[in-house]
C-alpha cells in the first residue's frame, strides 16, 4: 500500500513561507533561518570589537603602531612584543572571555526570569562567589588556576539560597529581587569579614579584586576561563534553543505540552556557572551582565535576548572599559569594575524610572 | 530598657580581655589606676557612648524613613544614604581638603541628602509609585554607584585612600570622646525634629489623603522629617562610618513592642537601636580575637535574616 505519490502537497518553495525579517540559508540539506538584522548586528558588534581590541593592544602607557601592535600579537617579531604580546594581550584575552561569560550569564538568566533586573550582579550571585573566593583567598588559596572553580561553588550556593528562601508556595519575582538585594548586602558583609581576618598582603590583593579588575590577568586565568567556556559550549548551544520555549509565559507552555521546570533550572544553572567562573577569574565586575544582554537586544530589536549578540556586546564593555579604566588616569590604573559600575548603574536607575520591566513583569512568575 | 543597660554591660565588660562586672562598675565608680579601670574609662567607655549615639539616631532614622515612604523595607544603608554620606567624606577628602572631623560632618549631611533625595526621585517615578522593589532597586542602584565613585577616588588618590580607609568599615574601634562631642549637638537636633512630626507621620500612615483631611501640612512634614533623618543619618555615618541594617531592623522590633504610634516608637527606637549595634560590636570583639570583626559586618550578618523574615512574611507588591 503506498500512497500516491501526487496526493503529496506542492513542496513550498524555498523562503514563501518563511516569517517577515529572515533569511533563509542553505547549505546542503541543512538549513537555517536567520533574523537579518540579527545577523546585521552580529557582524557590526564582532567589527566594533576587532577595532577596540587593536585600539587596546595599541594604546597605552607606551603607543604602539597598528601594524606592529598586529604583528606582536601573532608572535611575529616585533618592537613592541614585550608590553603588548606580553602585557597586553592576555589581558585582553582575558577580557574577551569575561564579557562573553557575563554577557552570556545575564542574557540567560533574564530570559528565565522574564526580568531585566534578575542580572547576577543585582540578586547576589555575583556577591556570593565573591564572598566564598576571597574566603579561600584568605585560607591561602591563591592560584588562579583554582579559583575560579571555588566561585563556581559560592555563586551555585548562593543563587541556591536566595532561591530557596524566596520560594513560597511558588516563585514571586518582586520577593526574589527582594531578596537577593538582601543576600547581595550581607555576602559583601562577607566579603568584608574576610578581608579584615587575612594576612595583610593578601587582604590587599583581595581588594583590589573585590572590585573587579584585569590587572595582572595572564595566560594561565585566559587558559582556566577558556577551557571552562569551551567544555560548556554545547550547553550554549542547547540554551540558545531551550530560550526560545521558555520566553512562552507559564500558560501557554502549558497548554503546548512543553515542560518547562527543568529547562529554566537547566538555563539558569547555565548561567549561573558562567557569571561565577568569569567573577572567578576577574572579580565582580559590576553591570555587565544586566547591560550586555539589554543592549543587545535593543540593538537586535528582537522579542529574544540573542546570546550571540549578548556576548559580543559583553566583550565589548569590558575590553573597551578596560581600555578606558587603563588610560584615563594614566599612570593611574582604575579596576574596570569601576567604569561598569559607572555606566551600569545609571542605567539600572532609568530601568527603574521607566518602570516597565519592573513592574509589569514582576507579577508573573520568574 | 534592662536590655540596654545590659548591652552596655557588656560592652564594657567583654572584650580581648573580659573583666568581672564588679571590676567594671568599680572603675566608672572609684577610678582608680590599675589595668582593668584603664581598659574601661579610656577605651571602652568612650566606644560604647559612640555605639550608644550611632545606635539611637540610625534607628530613629530608619523608623522615620519608613514612615515619610511608607515601606517597610526603608533602611539608610539599603537605601545608598548612609552610601551618600561616605561619598560626601571621600570628596570632601580628595577634593576640598577637609582633614577634620567637623568639617567632615557636613559634606556627609550634603551627602546623604542628595542620596535620599535622589533615591526617592528615582523610585516615585513612574503609575505604581515608590514601592519596596523599587526603593531597593533605586537603592542599590545609588549605592553601585557611590561606591564605584569612591572606588575611583581612593585608587587615584593614596592620601585620601590613607585616611579613608580607617572610616570606611563602619566600626566602632577607635572612635573616642573627640567624636562624640562634636557629633551630639546634630544628633540632637536631628531627634527633636523628627519627634516634632511624630504626629504628621502616624497620619501619614494613614495614606496621603486621609493626612491631608486631617489638617496635616504634608509637605512640611516630609521636609522636616527628612531634613531630621539626613541629620540623624549623617551623623552617625560621619561617627561610625556606614552601618546597615540597624535602621532596617529595629523599627520593627520597636513596633512590635509599643505599636504604631509614633510618639511612642521613635524613643523606643532610640532606646533598641543601641542595643542591637552594642551586641553586635561585642560579637564582633568575640568572634576572632585579638582581631575585631567591624560592627557594619555583623550587624549586616544579623539583619538579613531579619530582612529575609520581613519579605516572606507579607505579599510583596511590585
Amino acid at each position: 500500500m503506498t500512497a500516491p505519490v501526487t496526493a503529496r502537497p506542492p513542496a513550498p518553495r524555498p523562503g514563501a513561507a518563511r516569517p517577515a525579517g529572515y533569511a533563509l540559508l542553505s547549505a546542503g540539506p541543512a538549513s537555517f533561518l536567520v533574523h537579518r538584522r540579527s545577523a546585521a548586528v552580529t557582524g557590526v558588534l564582532a567589527l566594533l570589537l576587532a577595532a577596540a581590541c587593536l585600539a587596546y593592544l595599541c594604546l597605552g602607557e607606551t603607543t604602539a603602531s597598528p601594524a606592529g601592535a598586529v604583528r606582536a600579537a601573532f608572535g611575529l617579531p616585533s618592537d613592541d612584543a614585550f608590553v603588548v604580546g606580553v602585557l597586553r594581550l592576555p589581558r585582553m584575552v582575558v577580557g574577551l572571555l569575561v564579557g562573553v561569560a557575563f554577557g552570556i550569564a545575564g542574557g540567560l538568566i533574564q530570559t528565565v526570569a522574564r526580568n531585566p533586573l534578575a542580572s547576577p550582579d543585582v540578586i547576589g550571585i555575583s556577591q556570593g562567589a565573591s564572598a566564598v573566593t576571597v574566603g579561600a583567598m584568605t585560607f591561602g588559596v591563591t592560584s588562579y588556576a583554582v579559583l575560579p572553580y571555588v566561585s563556581i561553588a559560592g555563586g551555585l550556593a548562593a543563587a541556591a539560597l536566595v532561591y530557596v528562601f524566596a520560594w513560597r508556595g511558588g516563585l514571586q519575582a518582586a520577593r526574589f529581587v527582594l531578596i537577593g538585594i538582601g543576600f547581595a548586602v550581607a555576602l559583601r558583609s562577607l566579603t568584608q569579614l574576610f578581608l579584615t581576618e587575612g594576612d595583610h598582603l593578601i587582604a590587599q590583593q583581595a581588594q583590589v579584586w573585590t572590585t573587579g579588575s584585569l590587572n595582572g590577568r595572564g595566560w594561565g586565568e585566559a587558559a582556566t576561563l577558556g577551557w571552562t567556556l569551551l567544555a560548556l559550549l554545547p550547553a550554549v548551544l542547547w540554551a540558545a534553543r531551550a530560550q526560545r520555549r521558555v520566553a512562552l509565559d507559564d500558560d501557554t507552555a502549558t497548554a503546548l505540552g512543553t515542560g518547562l521546570g527543568h529547562t529554566r533550572l537547566g538555563l539558569v544553572l547555565l548561567g549561573v556557572v558562567l557569571a561565577s567562573v568569569a567573577t572567578g577569574v576577574a572579580g565582580p565586575v559590576d553591570f555587565v551582565a544586566l547591560l550586555a544582554p539589554q543592549i543587545a537586544r535593543r540593538l537586535t530589536r528582537t522579542a529574544q535576548i540573542p546570546l550571540l549578540c549578548a556576548a559580543l556586546t559583553g566583550a565589548l564593555i569590558v575590553v573597551a572599559g578596560d581600555l578606558l579604566a587603563r588610560t584615563l588616569f594614566s599612570p593611574t590604573e582604575l579596576p574596570v569594575g569601576v567604569l561598569t559600575a559607572a555606566v551600569g548603574a545609571p542605567y539600572l536607575m532609568w530601568l527603574i524610572v521607566q518602570d516597565r520591566g519592573v513592574v509589569r513583569r514582576t507579577g508573573g512568575k520568574a | 530598657m534592662l536590655a540596654l543597660l545590659l548591652a552596655v554591660g557588656l560592652s564594657l565588660a567583654v572584650g580581648s580581655r573580659t573583666l568581672a562586672p564588679t571590676a567594671v562598675l568599680d572603675a566608672l565608680l572609684h577610678g582608680g589606676t590599675d589595668d582593668a579601670a584603664e581598659i574601661v574609662r579610656s577605651m571602652r567607655l568612650p566606644r560604647t557612648v559612640v555605639g550608644l549615639l550611632v545606635g539611637a539616631a540610625l534607628a530613629m532614622a530608619g523608623t522615620v524613613f519608613q514612615g515619610l515612604t511608607r515601606n517597610p523595607i526603608a533602611d539608610p544603608g539599603i537605601l545608598g544614604i548612609s552610601q551618600g554620606a561616605a561619598a560626601g567624606v571621600v570628596l570632601a577628602i580628595t577634593l576640598a581638603g577637609v582633614h577634620t572631623l567637623t568639617g567632615y560632618i557636613w559634606f556627609a549631611f550634603a551627602g546623604a541628602a542628595v542620596a535620599g533625595v535622589a533615591v526617592y526621585a528615582i523610585a516615585a517615578r513612574g503609575r505604581s509609585g515608590a514601592s519596596p522593589v523599587k526603593l531597593a532597586l533605586a537603592g542599590a542602584a545609588v549605592n553601585a554607584l557611590l561606591v564605584s565613585v569612591i572606588h575611583a577616588v581612593l585608587t587615584t588618590d593614596a592620601a585620601t585612600l590613607d585616611e579613608f580607609r580607617f572610616w570606611n568599615i563602619g566600626s566602632l574601634a577607635g572612635r573616642g570622646a573627640a567624636v562624640t562631642e562634636r557629633i551630639w549637638p546634630f544628633l540632637l537636633a536631628g531627634a527633636v525634629l523628627v519627634l516634632i512630626v511624630a504626629r504628621g507621620l502616624d497620619a501619614l500612615a494613614l495614606g496621603e489623603d486621609v493626612a491631608k483631611g486631617l489638617g496635616q501640612n504634608i509637605a512640611a512634614v516630609r521636609i522636616t522629617g527628612g531634613a531630621g533623618a539626613v541629620l540623624l543619618t549623617g551623623a552617625g555615618v560621619a561617627a561610625a562610618g556606614p552601618i546597615a541594617f540597624v535602621g532596617l531592623a529595629v523599627p520593627h522590633i520597636a513596633r512590635a513592642l509599643v505599636g504604631t504610634d509614633h510618639r511612642w516608637l521613635l524613643p523606643m527606637a532610640a532606646l533598641t537601636g543601641p542595643v542591637m549595634l552594642l551586641v553586635s560590636d561585642v560579637i564582633g570583639r568575640i568572634l576572632f580575637p585579638p582581631s575585631e570583626v567591624p560592627a557594619g559586618v555583623t550587624t549586616a550578618l544579623i539583619g538579613v535574616p531579619f530582612l529575609v523574615a520581613l519579605v516572606r512574611r507579607k505579599t510583596v507588591t511590585a
